[in-house]
């Protein structure tokens, strides 16, 4: 991507930079990238949102959007996000835009739908894993 | 800057030995399409086939939908960046075949495409069962990486669109609509009691297949910037998106910006239109801090007194339609914003993924969730592998009967965030 002034800011910036992710192929697409600490999560997109939240009570900062993409909560299984890890007041924005998605997520996920989300067929994994990867990747320019 | 649009009106369209028009009919050269569109070496195959506004016929997977169009005289030509050199156009006359559209179907991600039915209960919600559409069904060789498979097939629309407007550019168009944009400075002069009113055009640029080009620019790499309204209408703004079918907007909806039309329409008489700001939807939140800041500074700059903002797609970009809210709002600047709604299937929960009391002005395309039943047509173009996988469908959509049980969302514009679409309160 072609994007160096922000790539640079937000290596530079934002040292701690954490993403944190349940999709294998951004698990592997992330790991040992310079200035990008990784945290894999062997579970659901509820549980990557909730790892998110409990960072920004203690004072991390959002980078990206919880809810990137237009693949609703209950269709795709996979979720990255990236924070800024730091420690000290809560950062109001992240807060009300965290708890706002999980908001949105539990709406969606009482509307469960046969093969969708947790229960996705692999054919389909796929192709949601690779919109993940490629909206992460976009976002934070690797 | 004044652009004259010829309308040459399609009723039908069909396959005939030589691409022409003639009495009101397209008439499209298959062999010439095939030979335009395997130009590209990523793809291995296109099948054309034709659809009108009428027949037992269903449209799946769309990827987009074009409006052929030609510049008759002016600068520049139609899809600048892509089609054309990156020369400005919006003024001069452009001929439109209006009521044909070129179809691209293919499976990028398969849940990302959508429906369109020529008859029946789907066809009342997508207006693209109201054109002649020559559909393009593209296979890419194998392994093809899915953002290169969306490049070709976005690229061999814009072929075929441009190959078919070609055909109208000696024709006399069967109506004539003029737009004429006067500039920031005169357009106070000539209606300094009217308000002030500019539109903020936001476009889906999430990232890879998620993005929108303006001139052939990616629009996640720009700053929140200004574009003559005419522009548009030369293609300035082409999709390059896979998002859900029901609230994308096609490039032939960006072709046809009905915000735009409305607010030519009421300029002078109601409000005096000052101009379109677009700006972008990204993913990073520096970014949508900086776009939403940019928007409203160029409301500010505009002295205007409202701002009609609309958006693409949903939970991410309802963020940005929020801070832009806010932040023009901030400005004393009233807004109105548009959107669609993911309100359940009751249409009982919460729209939007985000809200502010700023938001007191909301103009809707619908609610996605809503369930219909699509009856089976005889005909389908494409495949309905995806029935089962596509956004707003599920694994049983596909009934054995060959019908189809569904959230609008699966259909193709059902909820268009620009307002073309078929939903209606009235």
């Amino acid at each position: 991507m072609n994007r160096a002034g922000k790539g640079s800011f937000s290596r530079s910036f934002f040292a701690n930079m954490l993403l944190i992710t349940n999709n294998p192929d951004v698990r592997d697409a992330f790991t040992d990238k310079h200035g990008i600490t990784l945290r894999f999560i062997e579970g659901s997109y509820r549980d990557v949102l909730v790892a998110a939240r409990d960072l920004i009570h203690s004072g991390s900062k959002l980078l990206t959007h919880p809810l990137m993409g237009s693949l609703k909560p209950n269709e795709t299984p996979y979720r990255s996000v990236a924070l800024a890890v730091m420690e000290g007041p809560m950062d109001m924005d992240s807060l009300m835009l965290i708890e706002r998605s999980i908001e949105t997520f539990d709406k969606f996920a009482a509307v469960t739908r046969p093969d969708r989300g947790v229960n996705t067929p692999e054919r389909m994994l796929a192709d949601f894993r690779l919109i993940d990867l490629s909206l992460i990747s976009s976002a934070l320019d690797h | 800057m004044k652009l004259e649009l010829g309308y040459i009106y399609i009723k039908d369209v069909q396959f005939g030995a030589k691409s022409e028009v003639k009495d009101g009919t397209l008439y499209v050269n298959k062999e010439e399409i095939q030979k335009l569109v395997l130009e590209d070496e990523n793809l291995v195959s296109c099948d054309v086939d034709l659809a009108r506004p009428g027949e037992s016929v269903r449209i799946t997977p769309v990827k987009d939908v074009i409006e052929p169009r030609v510049k008759v005289e002016g600068r520049g030509g139609v899809f600048p960046g892509w089609m054309h050199k990156v020369d400005t156009v919006g003024e001069g006359k452009t001929n439109v075949l209006k009521g044909a559209a070129v179809v691209t179907a293919g499976k990028v991600v398969g849940f990302q495409e959508g429906i369109i039915d020529m008859s029946g209960e789907g066809a009342k919600y997508t207006p693209f069962s109201k054109t002649n559409n020559v559909v393009l069904v593209i296979n890419p060789i194998d392994n093809l990486e899915a953002h290169d498979y969306e490049h070709s097939l976005r690229v061999a629309g814009l072929k075929v669109a441009t190959y078919l407007g070609e055909l109208a550019r000696n024709l006399t168009p069967d109506e004539v609509k003029v737009y004429e944009h006067e500039g920031v400075l005169e357009g106070y002069k000539k209606y300094p009691d009217l308000p002030r009113v500019a539109y903020v055009l936001m476009l889906q640029s999430q990232g890879l297949l998620h993005d929108t080009y303006v001139y052939g620019v990616d629009a996640k790499q720009s700053l929140t910037t200004m574009i003559n309204p005419t522009e548009l209408f030369d293609g300035a703004i082409v999709s390059g998106n896979c998002v859900s079918a029901c609230d994308k907007n096609p490039t032939y909806i960006h072709e046809n910006n009905p915000v735009v039309e409305e607010l030519f329409a009421q300029h002078g008489k109601k409000l005096n239109f000052v101009g379109v700001i677009i700006t972008n939807e990204n993913v990073y939140l520096a970014d949508k801090m900086r776009s939403s800041d940019w928007s409203a500074k160029l409301c500010k700059f505009l002295n205007l007194d409202g701002a009609i903002v609309s958006q693409e797609g949903f939970g991410n970009p309802d963020t940005d339609l929020i801070m832009n809210c806010k932040k023009i709002e901030a400005e004393g600047v009233k807004t109105v914003i548009i959107t669609d709604e993911y309100a359940g299937q009751d249409g009982s929960s919460q729209s939007l993924a985000d809200a502010d009391v700023a938001a007191n002005a909301v103009v809707t395309g619908g609610n996605a969730n809503v369930v219909i039943h699509l009856p089976k047509m005889d005909k389908v173009i494409g495949t309905l592998d995806y029935v089962d996988i596509i956004a707003g469908g599920w694994s049983g959509s596909l009934q054995p009967d060959g019908s189809i049980i569904a959230e609008l969302q699966v259909i193709t514009s059902a909820t268009n965030e620009q307002g073309y679409n078929c939903l209606s309160a009235r």
